[in-house]
Formats: structure tokens, C-alpha cells, sequence
């Protein structure tokens, strides 16, 4: 807790530097600057820099407060919900003035307006802007509520579990009921975010039409990487000082915590609160790089997702769940690619599309059962972090003292 | 001497069970009190109803020169009020260091935004030097808490406990698997804060209670038995009957 922010956080520095490399890297061979890297290779990129940014604050809340939650997904999909509005909207407002710029009675703003929601909300048998839809036209406002909107929810649903002290597996059950009620919810037409149909054409920038997609991953890029850095130079600000301590506290004694003075329930709202708002603004900068946001992205299996990013990573420290998040997203999408030629074992035919998930699982229990660390755990191998070696001895002098293999390193 | 903590007529249940029955208990503002009985007495229960973690059925705590009532506080607020409390296993955070331990609870503003932009002065240092002092950890500050022994544990929690500069100090079985040398120590750090402030000590150890050469509160089946010296209780027909006879 004492020292320069530098010397607490001897992380940050090398972390920032790797995000400019990659960065400076991409960038000069890109296609958009005439080198060979595809635009869907830039994009993939600046997408999984997002998810480690969602990692990020998924370890903020795991890692160290000891909250498993499987909600945090909820917030980056309504960080993208609340962007796509904008990008729709404002880009289907230009085609329809476009369109209706050559009628011979210009038309009224009211009928532009008309003419889009029928455009947007077609889909779902509609063609008025719901009242959710109200501040569309604006990006500040829209900008503003990515952050706003997932914060509220996690401060509310936080408010509501935390004072009924709510804690362990059952507070992850309930944060996932949150998520899943939430996707069922938009699910439905009439939820006013087009059902299942989602938010599209998210990659195209209004009044933008004439830059190249090159250009645009570029830009989505460098957001990208910068949204990470700040999010990064945060949390460790967060974690290094006394609120670290604390929260660190509440994960393994909630109760000495307590009877220090310290209002748990602060904490952990607070922290849950920063989190939705980091992961709110990954999601922000994530779907306009995928183009599409819909309901099905809120499902179980990308809060299982999210969870498998950290662990594998290494929960309590930030570098880890940004190194999880990048490995296993970027291994992912190789598989997934279809670029790898099927296996034929015989009787058994692996198609790497499918088969994936069966050795991402395999590697989660084989992380969890030989290095609970996980892969930030390879960093301590260089670094002064070593763990305490006295071959499975009490780490004290006496007994009830620490031993070896409960020592977190 | 003023009355720091006045419980009178405390009882509670559990499912039947009658753990603390019409309890009554004063402490002074700088006293030391041994609370002891046999298992089940409601020695711990009486630490759970000061600290806000049980709540009673009836009766009342009155707190402090105002006699501000403990009933329906939040275990938080109630440390915030100067209750501070040591648990029987030693409880102090593994992972940090016993500096970091010290620091987390020092007695400082105790919200999430205060907590965020705290950073530790000078004058903090100096206390958490001090306290290190006090409880013979000078040397190990900058260890993981969790790898100090047993012995050390404890006295760290009691000096995260006197970091809080609480009014009274509740603290359960502190010589527990403790060497005597250790348990010396322990009596000694004891005694000293009880020269500032209340200190209410529930131990089984006759010896060790002995050596703490204070007033003796006798709990049977969760009421007081007898109060008074440890010769004076002890002498008691009673409580030869219900404790020491057996």
C-alpha cells in the first residue's frame, strides 16, 4: 500500500508498452496502410482487446471482492445495445433523408423520423420509435448511457443481493437469473431492441460511408487499445491501495472486515458498480467491431465464457485476466475459423469448430487442477512473486501456521 | 466510575433453546473483566449480542455516556462506535502483508470513496510502528501475514483490534494454543490496554485468567453465576457446583 504508484504496480509499464507495440505493429501492416494483414484479422484484434478489457473488470469483481458474477456479460451487451441505437439511427436517418431528398415537397422532420423507425423497426411488425428510443438521435446521450445504463443495473441488482447478504454460489446463480431473464426478455419483439433480430450494421459509421472497413477496424483498433490501457492504469489504482486491501479482505474474511468497521456492502456495490461501467464500455467499443448485437450474445455460455477467460488467465491479478482473455479468444478464433484442416482419426473425425469447446474444457479442469495460478502464474517465474518453498512444511515456526500449498501466491 | 456498556435483561434463542437467559453485565470505561464458564455457558453468544451479530429477543444495551442503544446496529456501526472484537481462531488477512493488515485498520474513515483515495500519511506509519512495537512484530511488517505462527496471529489481531482505538475490546480465548512464554506476552499486552480502555477477556484457562489478576464474571447456562476475584468465585458454592467440581 506505501510507494510511487509505479513501484506498487510494476505491471503497468509493461502492459502499456505491449499495447503500443501491438498496436503500432497492426497499424503499419495493415491493409489500411498497404501491408498484409486482412481487415478481419484488425478486427478480430481490436475485439478481443475488448474482451480483455470485459476480463478486466470481471477480475475486478472475482479476483479480488471474491463475487463471482455471471451478470457481467448483461453489461456488455447492453453497453452495445446502448451504442448500436445510436449507429443505427443516426445511419438510417442519412440514407432516409438521401432517399427523400429528391421528392418534389421536402419532407418534414417528422416524417423522416417516421420513415426510419419504419426502416429500423420493420422487422418487428412496427414502425414507431419506442420511448427507449428516445434519445437515439444523440451520440452524447447514447455514449452517456453506455456507461449509465449497466451501471444502474448493477447498482440496483447489487443493492438488492448484497444487503440480504447474498454470497458464494448462490450470488452467482442469481446474477446469472439476472442475465438470462434479461435475454428472454429482449428476446421478445416488443421489448423495443428488435427481439432476436438484435442491433445490425453496426460496423457501417454514420456519415462515414465513404471511409474504407480497413480504416474503420483501424480506428476501432486504437479505441480499442486505448480503452484497455486507461482500464488497466484504473483497476490498478483501484487494487493497489487501501480499497484494495479491503476488498482483498472481504474475499477471504468477510467477517473480520466487518467487525473492523468497514460497511461490506459499500465495497462490494461499489466495486460491482465500477465493473458493469468498465465492462459497459468494452461492450461499447466490441459490437461496432462485430457488426451485430443481439440477445443470444447474453446467453449462459458467454458468462461461462467470460469466467474461463479469468481463471485460465489467473484470477487477483489484472495482468492475468488480460492475458487469459487474449489467448483463449485468439486460440478460439483460429479454431473456429475453419482455416485448419479436419483430423481424420479413422473412426473418429475431429472438426476443430466443434471440437474446440471439448479441449477449451479439457484445459480449464486441467488449469484448475495443476495451475490454480493460471497462465499469469508464468510471470512469477521471472519475477521476484515466488512462493514460499519449505517442501509442504508449515510456512511459520508453529503450528496453525500457513502451509505451503495454502499460500496464495 | 462511569458505565462504559450496560446490558440488562439480554435473552435469546435458538430454536428452543434458551442461550442467553435474562443476562445482566456492566463494564467500567477502563477495565479489565474475565468472562468465564463451562462450554455452553453463552460466553460466545454475549460477544455475538454486544457486537450486533445476534440479536437478542428482549432486553437492552446501553452504550457510552449517552446510552445510545446497540439494538438493531449494524455489526459495522457498532465498530465504528469502539467495539472492537477478536475472534477465537485467529482471523487476520493471509494474503497481505502485517503492515497491510495494520494499515486496512487503523482508525480512519471507513467508506468505499474514502478508502479509494486514502493514502498512508506519515503520522499512519508511525502508529502502525508503534502498534508493531507493542505486539513484538516490528521485525516481521513486511511478511504475509499468513506465514507468521499461531502466537504471532493472534497478537496481530489484537493489534489490528487496538489499530481500531476501540473503547472496549471483546476478545475470545486469546491464549488458546498458546506456549506459556506466549501466553505471558499475551497477558501483558492485555493488562496495558486495559489502562485506557475496557477489555473483556472470555477464557477457560484458570491459569491464564490468574495471571490477568482482574474482576471475574462466572456464566452458567446464560445467566451471571457470580462476579467478583478469581478467589472469591472460586470459593463460590456454586459455581464449584456447575464448573470447577466437575
Amino acid at each position: 500500500m506505501t510507494g510511487s504508484f509505479l513501484k506498487r504496480n510494476p505491471s503497468v509499464p509493461i502492459m502499456l508498452g505491449a499495447l503500443l507495440l501491438v498496436t503500432f505493429l497492426v497499424s503499419i501492416l495493415s491493409e489500411a496502410a498497404g501491408g498484409g494483414l486482412s481487415t478481419s484479422f484488425v478486427k478480430t484484434l481490436g475485439m478481443t482487446l475488448c474482451l480483455a478489457l470485459a476480463a478486466l473488470a470481471m477480475d475486478l469483481v472475482w479476483g479480488y471482492a471474491g463475487i463471482l458474477s455471471l451478470g457481467n456479460i448483461a453489461f456488455f451487451a447492453l453497453g452495445g445495445y446502448m451504442i448500436g441505437m445510436w449507429l443505427m439511427t443516426a445511419r438510417t436517418e442519412n440514407i432516409v433523408a438521401e432517399s427523400l431528398a429528391g421528392s418534389v415537397i421536402p419532407p418534414t422532420p417528422a416524417e423522416i423520423r417516421d420513415a426510419v423507425g419504419g426502416q429500423i423497426f420493420g422487422v418487428v411488425g412496427s414502425s414507431d420509435f419506442p420511448p427507449i428510443w428516445s434519445l437515439s438521435s444523440s451520440l452524447w446521450a447514447q455514449l452517456a448511457l453506455v456507461v449509465l445504463v449497466p451501471s444502474l443495473l448493477a447498482l440496483v441488482f447489487g443493492w438488492l443481493a448484497f444487503r440480504s447478504r447474498v454470497t458464494g454460489v448462490y450470488l452467482s446463480i442469481l446474477t446469472q437469473a439476472m442475465t438470462l431473464a434479461l435475454a428472454l426478455y429482449l428476446f421478445q419483439n416488443d421489448s423495443g431492441l428488435r427481439g432476436n433480430n438484435g442491433l445490425s450494421g453496426l460496423q457501417n459509421l454514420p456519415g462515414q460511408g465513404d471511409v474504407p472497413q480497413a480504416q474503420v477496424a483501424l480506428w476501432f483498433l486504437w479505441g480499442s487499445a486505448v480503452a484497455l490501457g486507461l482500464g488497466y492504469v484504473l483497476c490498478a489504482w483501484v487494487v493497489s491501495g487501501k480499497f484494495g486491501a479491503i476488498l482483498r479482505g472481504i474475499r477471504d474474511n468477510e467477517a473480520r472486515v466487518r467487525f473492523l468497521g468497514y460497511p461490506v456492502e459499500g465495497f462490494k456495490l461499489a466495486v460491482f458498480t465500477l465493473s458493469a461501467a468498465i465492462t459497459g464500455i468494452a461492450g461499447a467499443l466490441y459490437y461496432p467491431q462485430a457488426g451485430i448485437v443481439n440477445p443470444a450474445e447474453m446467453m449462459p455460455i458467454a458468462s461461462i465464457y467470460l469466467a474461463v477467460w479469468v481463471a485460465i488467465g489467473g484470477r487477483g491479478r489484472l495482468y492475468g485476466a488480460v492475458i487469459g482473455a487474449i489467448v483463449v479468444s485468439l486460440v478460439s478464433s483460429f479454431f473456429t475459423s475453419g482455416q485448419l484442416p479436419d483430423l481424420d482419426l479413422g473412426p473418429l473425425r475431429i472438426v476443430w469448430v466443434d471440437w474446440w469447446l471439448v479441449f477449451l474444457g479439457l484445459s480449464f479442469v486441467a488449469v484448475t487442477l495443476f495451475a490454480p495460478r493460471g497462465l499469469g502464474g508464468l510471470v512469477d517465474l521471472w519475477t521476484h512473486r515466488r512462493r514460499p518453498s519449505r517442501h509442504g512444511a508449515d510456512l511459520g515456526p508453529d503450528r496453525g501456521s500457513f502451509r505451503e500449498e495454502e499460500a496464495e501466491a | 466510575m462511569s458505565t462504559l456498556l450496560e446490558v440488562s435483561g439480554v435473552s435469546v434463542s435458538f430454536d428452543g433453546f434458551r442461550a442467553i437467559n435474562n443476562l445482566s453485565f456492566r463494564m467500567g470505561a477502563a477495565e479489565l473483566r474475565a468472562v468465564i464458564g463451562p462450554n455452553g455457558a453463552g460466553k460466545t453468544t454475549f460477544m455475538d449480542i454486544v457486537t450486533g451479530k445476534t440479536r437478542p429477543d428482549k432486553g437492552t444495551i446501553r452504550w457510552g455516556e449517552k446510552g445510545l442503544s446497540l439494538l438493531g446496529l449494524s455489526e459495522a456501526r457498532i465498530a465504528r462506535e469502539g467495539v472492537g472484537r477478536k475472534f477465537q481462531k485467529p482471523t487476520v488477512f493471509e494474503d497481505q502483508t502485517v503492515q497491510s493488515n495494520l494499515i486496512v485498520s487503523l482508525k480512519n474513515r471507513r467508506g468505499p470513496f474514502a478508502a479509494l483515495f486514502y493514502r498512508p500519511g506519515q503520522g499512519d506509519i508511525a502508529r502502525v510502528e508503534a502498534l508493531a512495537e507493542k505486539i513484538g512484530l516490528t521485525a516481521h511488517l513486511a511478511r504475509k501475514a499468513g506465514e507468521l505462527s499461531h502466537g504471532q496471529k493472534q497478537w496481530l489481531e489484537i493489534g489490528m483490534l487496538l489499530a481500531q482505538e476501540p473503547r472496549l475490546l471483546l476478545v475470545d480465548e486469546p491464549a488458546a494454543g498458546m506456549t506459556l512464554e506466549e501466553r505471558e506476552k499475551t497477558t501483558d499486552i492485555l493488562v496495558e490496554a486495559a489502562k485506557t480502555r475496557a477489555v473483556v477477556v472470555v477464557e477457560h484457562d484458570m491459569e491464564f485468567v490468574r495471571r490477568l489478576n482482574c474482576r471475574v464474571t462466572v456464566l452458567h447456562e446464560g445467566s451471571v453465576l457470580a462476579e467478583g476475584s478469581l478467589d472469591h468465585v472460586t470459593s463460590n458454592p456454586d459455581v464449584i457446583d456447575v464448573y470447577l467440581g466437575r
